[in-house]
């Protein structure tokens, strides 16, 4: 295992802790992930699935363990994180949209900056992003005049304006009103649909059922239980995915 | 004539009298050059040290170790020491080594003594202005920068495009009290023969031998500026805020 390219992401015994040891959020975690896969991370509140997401990117820096990103361990030195992190794509539970650029400007400032497209290229780019998502309207617009649904569809195209080839999820849902979270979703089962690597942080069970190959459910900074989702939701196999599911469902 | 009747008010007043300002008329246009002087020292000395601050507060936020002890020491030790200290040996210690061309700045302000003032105060106000800075950071949401790295930025470019440009409006007000906290400590130059608001009044004093009067017109001026303009930054301050809520 490890450097298999066969995965695009693979995570080799992961662990994190903070105040030097006294809290640990990941415990040994590992995880692969194919090409093209969409996989949910399901548990409770405080179990590590954002955390474990957050250390894909290295936005949280573990404490031991490998991370394989397309074959190379991103925790190695003299890594370059802010190359990969240009094909890793990341939306955040409360948006993060950059308050003082206009919609377009959140969408192209990345692109124009990192010399990945011209000014004109990227432009192009959102344009036809924005429209996928049916918000061509907004390009002007500041994000503080969008609703909660509006805002995150815009930050997915931030994300997808760098072309990456995988996409992280933290609980992209959480903090929308409940008429707005379909709108999101969508969005994201069509990227799903058209073949995009997925890893969705998610309390949206159904989303998580009709959406995701397979289902992994962390407890206590563990990975507990791993499957596709009809085996985890209907036959788990460990007592604590019982329990979790028999509460959420 | 108006001068005339001016006179008269004060006819039989004491040189010791607080409202005794018979000297108006002769050392008026004195007072207003003071007044400009001050003004001008206190603006330049806090635009002066808006970027050694930049500097001085990202270094407070560095990763680094040493590099933030470094800035750390220097803030601790400006705002730990009277400014009047430091303004004394820094234009007879640096200044002795550093020899100032003599020019008239506006046609009044004395370069040789300028210089060094507004170096001492700079120097001063950029401790300060780094902490106001370095609040002003931090202010910003700490998804921000989450979210500027995630899309491949690196540090100093998430720092350029994503949270300085929204620090900016965080950090105004503040910026604007610490003019009007410069321009009451400026009055410190007076020992150094600046002809700012203090100095002219004292100089006004010694001419005249009206003693108290100078220094309460002085006190008079510094209110009359310091007072509306940080109600007014307190406004803003307040509407700003108001904004923020979306």
């Amino acid at each position: 295992m490890g450097t298999n390219t066969d995965y695009i992401i693979a995570v080799d015994n992961l662990v994190k802790e903070y105040n030097g040891g006294k809290v640990t959020a990941l415990d040994h975690c590992s995880l692969n992930v194919k090409k093209g896969q969409v996989i949910a991370i399901i548990g409770p509140s405080g179990s590590g699935k954002s955390t474990m997401l957050r250390s894909l990117n290295l936005l949280e820096e573990p404490t031991s363990g490998k991370i394989y990103f397309n074959g190379i361990d991103l925790t190695s030195k003299g890594v370059d994180i802010n190359k990969h992190r240009q094909k890793m794509g990341m939306v955040f539970q409360h948006f993060n949209l950059f308050p003082h650029k206009t919609v377009l400007e959140n969408i192209t400032m990345a692109p124009v900056t990192l010399k990945r497209q011209t000014e004109a290229e990227s432009r192009e780019t959102a344009m036809k992003l924005l429209e996928r998502v049916g918000l061509l309207d907004k390009a002007n617009e500041y994000p503080n005049m969008l609703s909660g649904g509006q805002k995150q569809r815009i930050a997915i195209v931030r994300a997808l304006a760098m072309g990456p080839e995988v996409m992280l999820f933290d609980e992209p849902t959480s903090a929308l009103d409940p008429e707005m979270v379909g709108e999101v979703l969508d969005v994201m089962k069509e990227l799903a649909a058209e073949g995009m690597t997925m890893i969705v942080v998610t309390h949206e069970m159904g989303f998580a059922r009709e959406v995701a190959d397979e289902i992994v459910f962390m407890s206590e900074g563990r990975i507990i239980e791993r499957g596709i989702p009809k085996q985890i939701f209907d036959n788990p196999s460990n007592e604590r995915t019982k329990n979790f599911i028999d509460k959420v469902l | 004539m108006f001068w005339d009747w001016w006179q008269s008010l004060f006819a039989d007043m004491s040189s010791t009298n607080f409202l005794n300002f018979s000297f108006l008329p002769k050392y008026g246009y004195a007072v207003i050059q003071g007044v400009e002087y001050t003004l001008i020292l206190s603006v330049i000395s806090v635009l002066m040290a808006v970027l050694p601050a930049l500097l001085l507060a990202t270094m407070r936020l560095s990763k680094n170790k040493a590099v933030r002890c470094i800035s750390g020491a220097y803030i601790a030790a400006f705002r730990s020491t009277p400014i009047l200290v430091q303004l004394m040996i820094i234009y007879y210690g640096v200044f002795s080594i550093i020899t100032v061309p003599k020019f008239m700045i506006f046609g009044f302000i004395d370069s040789t003594r300028f210089i060094p003032g507004v170096t001492a105060l700079a120097l001063n106000s950029s401790a300060y202005v780094a902490e106001i800075f370095r609040a002003g950071i931090l202010a910003v949401d700490s998804g921000q920068m989450e979210a500027a790295r995630s899309l491949g930025l690196s540090h100093s470019q998430s720092m350029r495009l994503v949270i300085l440009p929204q620090a900016v409006k965080n950090v105004l007000p503040a910026l604007a009290n610490e003019v009007i906290t410069m321009v009451k400590e400026s009055s410190v130059c007076m020992v150094l023969g600046m002809a700012e608001i203090m100095f002219t009044a004292q100089t006004i004093g010694g001419r005249t031998m009206i003693s108290v009067g100078p220094y309460m017109l002085s006190e008079f001026i510094y209110f009359v500026v310091t007072y509306p303009t940080s109600k007014v930054i307190e406004r803003i301050e307040r509407r700003m805020r108001r904004g923020d809520k979306h």
